[in-house]
C-alpha cells in the first residue's frame, strides 16, 4: 500500500521503488492482456462449429484437459492450394464451409490467407505437422479443451465412442478458442 | 577458515596463554558475521504458504466468476510484490525476497490460469518468455541469488516447454538467458549462480541440438563457449564454478567414448562435418587461450583436452584406446597442475577421476581376456595401490591451502 505514492516522490532512494511499480504493473498489464484477448476473440470472432474424430474415451481425458482431434485435423492432399509443395511447421489457412449437419468442413488448405471467400465460410488458422503422399496433418492450437472441474468425466462417459461438436470463436486477427464442446446427436437422432 | 571455528577454537588458545584475549577479537574481527546469503525457512514457508493458497482456490476455481477468479490472480500477485518491499524496507532481506519470489511464481500461474480460462493455451511460448522476461527482471532490480536461480529455473522450464510440448525451440528464452543472466552473474559473479547458469545454458544447448536433428557432438560448441567465457572473468572462484559443467559434461562424453567406443556402430552419429565442426571448435578454443592468456592462467589450457575429436577415429578398439589415452592426459593434467599449485582440492579431484579412468581401462582392455576371478582381484590390488600411491602423495600437501587464482 506504500508502493502508490511513492510513486510520485523523486530521489535515488525511489529510483528502485519505481522500477519495481514498472516491474509489477506490466505484470499485471500482461495478464490483463491475455484476459482481454481471450474475451475479445469471442465478442469480435465468428462462431464456427467443428467435429471430432470418434475419441477412444480411455485417451480423451489426460490430466484437467480432454485432448482433441478433429476431422479437419487430417485432409486430403488434393485440398492444398499452395504452388510449393507443403513443409512441416508452415503456417496454413484452412477454408471452412459450414454443412447441413451443423458443422463446418474443410474445403481448401491454403499458405497465405486467402483475399476472398464466400460470406458463410471461414478462413482458420493452423499449422502443418505431418505431410504425407495422400494428406497433412495439421493442429490449430485448439487441440486441448481445459475441462471444468468433474465435468471431464462426465464428458468421457456420455461420449463413448460418439464424436464432440466443438464450438470454436475465430477472431478477424487469426486467434481462435474454443468456448464450448458438445456432444453430438446420435444419427438415428437427426431429423 | 570459518569464524565459528575461530570463536571456539581461539577461546582454547587464548586459555593455553598461545594468544592474548585481544589478539583473539581481532582475529574474529578478520571474519565478521556473513549473512546467509539464502534463509531457507522464510523461503520454504513462503513456498508451502503458496501452495496451500493455491490448492484451496484450485478447489473452488471453476464455482468462481471469471473476473473474481481474475481479480485473485492479480491480487495476490501485487500483495507478494508489496509484501516483499515492505519486508525489504524493514530489512528482512531473505523474508522480502522469499515474497518476491513469490509474487513471481504466482506471475506464471496467472498466465497460465488466465489463458486456461478463456482455452487460450494454443501453441505459444509467449506467455513463458513473458515470464522469463519476468525473472531476468526482477534479479537486476532486487540483486538477489535466490532470484538470479528462479529465473534460471524458469528459463529451464520455458524452453524445455517449448521444445517438448510445442517442438519449436525458442530462441528468445535463450538469449534472456545467456544475455539477461550472463551479463547479471558477469557483473557479479558467484560460484553457485556461475554453476547453475552454466546448467542452465547447457540444458539450452542440449535442447537446439535436438531441436536442429544435428550431431550430437556440436552441443560441445556451445557448451565450450559458456566455459570460454569463464575464462575472461576475472573471478576466478566464480569462473571456476562456470567452467565446472561443460568439463563434467565433456569428461562424462569422453568416459562413453571409452566404455562404448568398442561398438563402433553409432559412430557415425557423433562426426559432423569435418571443416564446419573442427572449424567452430577451433574458434571458441582460441576466444578460450586469448581469455586464459589475458587473465594469466595459461596452465589451464590442459582442459582442452577433452575436446579433442577422437570420434573421427575409426569406431572399434582405436578409439576406445585414444578415449582412454585422452582421459589419462586430462587427469594427469589435473594430478600434475594440482600438485604445482599445491592445491589439495584440485590433487583430490584429479585423484578420482584418475582412479575411475583407470578402472574403466582395466574393465575395457582385461574383461575379456582373463579369468573372471582374476580380473576382479587384480582389479582391486590395482585400484588399492593406486590409490594409497596418490593418497600419499596428496598428503604431502599441507591441506588447508586456500586456491591459487
Amino acid at each position: 500500500m506504500k508502493l502508490v505514492p511513492t510513486l510520485f516522490l523523486s530521489g535515488a532512494a525511489d529510483k528502485h521503488r519505481r522500477w519495481v511499480a514498472l516491474a509489477v504493473a506490466a505484470q499485471v498489464l500482461f495478464i490483463l492482456l491475455v484476459a482481454g484477448a481471450g474475451s475479445a476473440i469471442s465478442s469480435y470472432g465468428r462462431a464456427v462449429v467443428l467435429r471430432t474424430s470418434p475419441v477412444d474415451p480411455r485417451d480423451l481425458l489426460y490430466g484437467d484437459y480432454v485432448t482433441l482431434n478433429y476431422d479437419v485435423s487430417q485432409l486430403p492432399r488434393p485440398l492444398w492450394r499452395g504452388s510449393e509443395a507443403p513443409r512441416r511447421h508452415r503456417p496454413v489457412y484452412v477454408e471452412l464451409r459450414p454443412t447441413s449437419a451443423g458443422y463446418y468442413e474443410a474445403v481448401a488448405v491454403y499458405p497465405a490467407e486467402p483475399a476472398s471467400l464466400p460470406a458463410d465460410h471461414v478462413a482458420l488458422r493452423g499449422w502443418i505437422v505431418n505431410v504425407w503422399r495422400q494428406g497433412l496433418q495439421l493442429r490449430y492450437g485448439l487441440e486441448r479443451y481445459y475441462v471444468p472441474e468433474g465435468e471431464g468425466r462426465k464428458l468421457e462417459r456420455r461420449a463413448g465412442r460418439q464424436p464432440l461438436l466443438v464450438h470454436v470463436s475465430v477472431a478477424p486477427w487469426d486467434q481462435s478458442r474454443i468456448t464450448r464442446v458438445e456432444i453430438a446427436p446420435k444419427p438415428a437422432e437427426r431429423p | 577458515m570459518s569464524r565459528k571455528f575461530i570463536e571456539i577454537e581461539g577461546q582454547h588458545w587464548v586459555e593455553q596463554g598461545i594468544i592474548s584475549p585481544d589478539q583473539h577479537q581481532r582475529l574474529l574481527a578478520l571474519y565478521p558475521e556473513q549473512q546467509r546469503a539464502i534463509g531457507l525457512l522464510p523461503l520454504l514457508g513462503s513456498l508451502l504458504v503458496g501452495l496451500s493458497a493455491l490448492s484451496l482456490v484450485a478447489a473452488n476455481w471453476q464455482d468462481l466468476p471469471e473476473l473474481l477468479r481474475l481479480g485473485l490472480l492479480i491480487g495476490s500477485m501485487v500483495g507478494a510484490y508489496l509484501g516483499g518491499e515492505h519486508f525489504l524496507q524493514r530489512g528482512f532481506r531473505s523474508m522480502g525476497i522469499g515474497l518476491v519470489a513469490l509474487g513471481l511464481i504466482l506471475f506464471g500461474a496467472g498466465i497460465v490460469l488466465t489463458s486456461q480460462m478463456y482455452q487460450l493455451v494454443g501453441y505459444d511460448v509467449t506467455g513463458l518468455l513473458a515470464w522469463v522476461v519476468a525473472g531476468v527482471v526482477l534479479t537486476f532490480i532486487y540483486q538477489s541469488h535466490f532470484l538470479f536461480i528462479l529465473a534460471v529455473a524458469i528459463g529451464v522450464l520455458a524452453q524445455g516447454y517449448s521444445v517438448g510440448s510445442l517442438s519449436s525451440y525458442s530462441y528468445a528464452s535463450a538469449l534472456l538467458m545467456a544475455g539477461g543472466l550472463g551479463y547479471y552473474w558477469w557483473r557479479r559473479p558467484d560460484a553457485l549462480c556461475g554453476a547453475i547458469l552454466a546448467t542452465g545454458l547447457l540444458w539450452q544447448s542440449a535442447l537446439l541440438i535436438n531441436h536442429l536433428h544435428i550431431k550430437i557432438t556440436w552441443f560441445f560448441v556451445p557448451a565450450m563457449l559458456v566455459y570460454a567465457a569463464g575464462d575472461w572473468q576475472p573471478n576466478r572462484p566464480a569462473a571456476r564454478a562456470l567452467q565446472a559443467p561443460p568439463l563434467v559434461a565433456a569428461f562424462l562424453f569422453m568416459l562413453g567414448l571409452g566404455m562404448f567406443g568398442e561398438a563402433g556402430s553409432y559412430t557415425d552419429q557423433l562426426r559432423p562435418h569435418f571443416v564446419g565442426f573442427v572449424g567452430a571448435l577451433l574458434l571458441v578454443f582460441g576466444l578460450s587461450v586469448a581469455g586464459k592468456h589475458a587473465r594469466g592462467h595459461l596452465s589451464s589450457a590442459a582442459d582442452w583436452l577433452l575436446l579433442l575429436p577422437g570420434y573421427y577415429f575409426p569406431g572399434g578398439l582405436p578409439l576406445a584406446v585414444a578415449a582412454l589415452v585422452v582421459l589419462y592426459a586430462y587427469t594427469g593434467s589435473v594430478l600434475y597442475r594440482g600438485f604445482q599449485e599445491q592445491a589439495a582440492d584440485r590433487v583430490n579431484l584429479g585423484t578420482a577421476l584418475f582412479i575411475l579412468t583407470t578402472m574403466v581401462a582395466y574393465f575395457k582392455l582385461t574383461w575379456e581376456f582373463m579369468d573372471k576371478s582374476l580380473f576382479f582381484l587384480l582389479g582391486g590390488l590395482l585400484l588399492l595401490g593406486l590409490s594409497w600411491y596418490l593418497r600419499r602423495r596428496a598428503r604431502s600437501i599441507p591441506p588447508s591451502n586456500p586456491p591459487t587464482p
